[in-house]
């Protein structure tokens, strides 16, 4: 008797399920597949697009530019966001969760409106140049912005919440008194944090890692507004074949390039991570 | 604006009248009443879908208050005397949607507002109708103007603009002197695309203007490549100008509408002239198989007319491609008008020949010399 209640609720379920299935299917999936069609489909059949990404100098300079810039930004992002949730974490009362507040906070901003913000901030007579250059302290403005680090600045920035939040979650499930066991063991403030809290909180840096590189990788409007025209990214260069050289062939397939690499990447991190953890369905 | 990679003159022009609107410089009452007397409000006319009713044409530019603006200065009148009416309608006349739309035979549009190198392009692959000149009139347009395909419909150019006070009284008159940073000290803007830009370096390394095409690719790209520190590249009109507002650059290689409003709003401070620019020209197309057939060309030729086009350049910037017009510009607009014999002499033509064969590999090239 239960096990037909069982099997009569999985169908359900199973329907249920079906519906959103099928919408996604026609609507993304579907869509999604005649792009990566033609990748190899034009201007010829065959992997003539794909052939370049081993031929093309340019293509090979958008990749490593992109791939620089994202590990950069996921590294510096991770060291604040770990700071930031190390410090939410163990404050008292309010203090963590007014911490917490500013880093929503600056979540919820659009990306237009930081890289915005931060041009006002550092262009050359921008805020910064000026109060520098009023106290003394330099003569000609620094190059602040529209150049890589202008890039790499914008996108750390909004990168933080992704590499904190992960991380907060993670250090709270930490048990707070294991430091200060290894402490009364004889370990040192440096040994404790090293051996003890690092290791623990290693899961959280990895999942944490995964979303800011991920996410990092289709950066557009942050290079494209702070690079000053010269930091070129993937995601940039497929829009120009898309829309402007009209060369649908080779933009779809680094789109499909991109695409793959990430499910590359999922694949190897969950070796070592559960990634359902990772995106929160477990 | 969504899509910073490939902006074009055309949206730019958009985006600059909408702030001019929103300044009070073009007088939004006008355009209102014009459409008031037509009995339409501009809201309908975004609103309508394209599909060309009876005795209609529907002339297809790039939306925004581009509608507004060629519906005053061309629709209006045009629509007093013809049978047909014109219908200006804003849905960005795109190479991929005219292919489509000719290759399934459900053409709905008349006329498009593009270019001549799009009108070779597109007419080599036998998607358009041919300009008939025995309706349109080839003297009101410059022989260079009257394409197979495409007819001159406004001029625009790729101007050096720079800031007066930026070299101690001297001025930045040649691009030799955009490249020159050494007696020019500064950083310098340029676009983000190719469209007039290779010729700025070709002219300063020393190529004669009648030698400049086709164009030497790699030349041109080492010579920018060798100020390339000392250059911002702009990837729309209103960045060009936000970065003479922010005193960010000393000069610029940028569109003359641009130009033209940074000096206005600087006062004087940002200056430009048409000294070696590049001059490029809007163009009428028409889709293979439009619905208004022959009539579309008694629309064309309506917009031959000096007057109507002088009305357009008040209101976008957009200069006369008929000569004729360039007596009816009002005294104070005549040196900031592209299409004057004086100013149109002193530029050269950007060839569509080359860049309809050429545009695609060479944009990515340059792409990889300035990243």
């Amino acid at each position: 008797m239960t096990a037909d209640m069982d099997a009569q609720t999985r169908r359900v379920y199973l329907v249920l399920l079906l519906a959103p299935l099928v919408v996604l299917a026609f609507v993304y999936l579907y869509p999604l597949s005649r792009v990566l069609w033609l990748s190899v489909t034009v201007p010829t059949p065959g992997f003539g697009n794909y052939e370049r990404l081993l031929t093309s100098s340019a293509i090979q300079g958008v990749i490593w530019t992109t791939v620089r810039i994202c590990v950069l930004t996921t590294m510096l992002a991770l060291v604040i966001g770990y700071a930031i949730a190390y410090a939410a974490v163990h404050l008292r009362g309010w203090r963590g969760e007014l911490l917490l507040f500013f880093v929503l906070l600056s979540f919820w901003l659009s990306v237009l409106i930081r890289a915005f913000a931060w041009l006002t901030l550092l262009q050359s007579r921008g805020v910064i140049n000026t109060w520098l250059m009023d106290f003394g302290l330099i003569d000609a403005p620094l190059a602040l912005i529209r150049n890589e680090f202008g890039v790499v600045l914008g996108m750390v920035h909004y990168m933080i919440p992704y590499a904190a939040l992960p991380l907060f979650a993670n250090m709270r499930g930490i048990d707070p008194r294991l430091v200060p066991a290894a402490r009364g063991l004889g370990a040192g403030p440096v040994q404790s944090f090293l051996k003890v809290y690092l290791p623990m909180s290693l899961p959280g840096l990895i999942s944490a890692g995964i979303l800011t590189f991920i996410f990092s990788l289709g950066f557009y409007v942050t290079p494209a507004l702070l690079g000053g025209g010269k930091t070129l990214m993937i995601s940039e260069y497929i829009a120009v074949q898309i829309n402007d050289t009209l060369n649908w062939g080779l933009g779809s397939m680094l789109a499909t390039t991109l695409l793959l690499s990430i499910f590359a990447l999922l694949a190897v991190m969950s070796i070592f991570v559960d990634l359902r953890k990772v995106f929160g369905v477990k | 604006m969504d899509n910073r990679a490939t902006q074009t003159f055309q949206d730019d022009c958009l985006e600059l009248l909408r702030q001019q609107t929103e300044g009070r410089r073009v007088n939004r009452r006008a355009f209102l009443s014009t459409l008031a007397a037509l009995g339409v409000s501009p809201a309908l006319f975004r609103l309508t879908p394209a599909h060309a009713q009876a005795k209609e044409i529907v002339v297809v530019n790039w939306g925004g208050d581009a509608v507004t603006a060629m519906t005053a200065a061309w629709a209006v009148p045009f629509n007093k005397n013809a049978g047909f009416k014109a219908v200006i309608d804003g849905s960005g006349p795109s190479s991929a949607k005219i292919k489509a739309m000719v290759d399934s035979g459900k053409v709905t549009w008349d006329v498009v507002d593009r270019n001549l190198i799009a009108a070779l392009e597109l007419g080599r692959q036998n998607l358009l109708e041919k300009i008939d000149y025995s309706i349109v009139d080839k003297s009101k347009v410059r022989p260079e103007h009257a394409g197979e395909w495409g007819l001159g419909s406004y001029i625009y150019s790729n101007v050096l603009a720079y800031q007066t006070d930026a070299f101690g009284g001297r001025t930045p008159k040649t691009w030799a002197d955009f490249y020159n940073t050494k007696d020019f000290p500064g950083k310098r803007t340029m676009r983000k695309h190719i469209d007039g830009q290779l010729e700025t370096a070709l002219l300063a390394d020393g190529v004669a203007p009648d030698k400049l095409y086709p164009l030497d690719v790699k030349r041109a790209l080492d010579k920018i490549k060798s100020i390339k520190k000392d250059v911002i590249f702009w990837a729309t009109g209103a960045e060009s100008q936000q970065v003479f507002r922010d005193r960010e650059v000393v000069m610029g290689s940028v569109f003359n509408t641009r130009a033209l409003v940074a000096k206005r709003e600087s006062n004087g401070k940002v200056d430009f002239h048409y000294n070696q620019a590049s001059a490029w020209v809007g163009a009428w197309l028409t889709p293979r198989g439009n619905p208004a057939g022959k009539e579309v060309f008694k629309f064309m030729a309506a917009t031959q007319d000096p007057a109507s086009q002088v009305e357009l350049f008040k209101l976008l910037g957009n200069g006369p491609v008929n000569p004729a017009a360039a007596a009816m510009v009002p005294a104070d607009m005549k040196t900031l008008d592209p299409g004057s014999p004086e100013n149109y002499a002193m530029q050269i033509p950007a060839d569509p020949e080359w860049y309809a064969a050429n545009s695609a590999t060479v944009l990515n090239q340059y792409l990889e010399a300035i990243s």
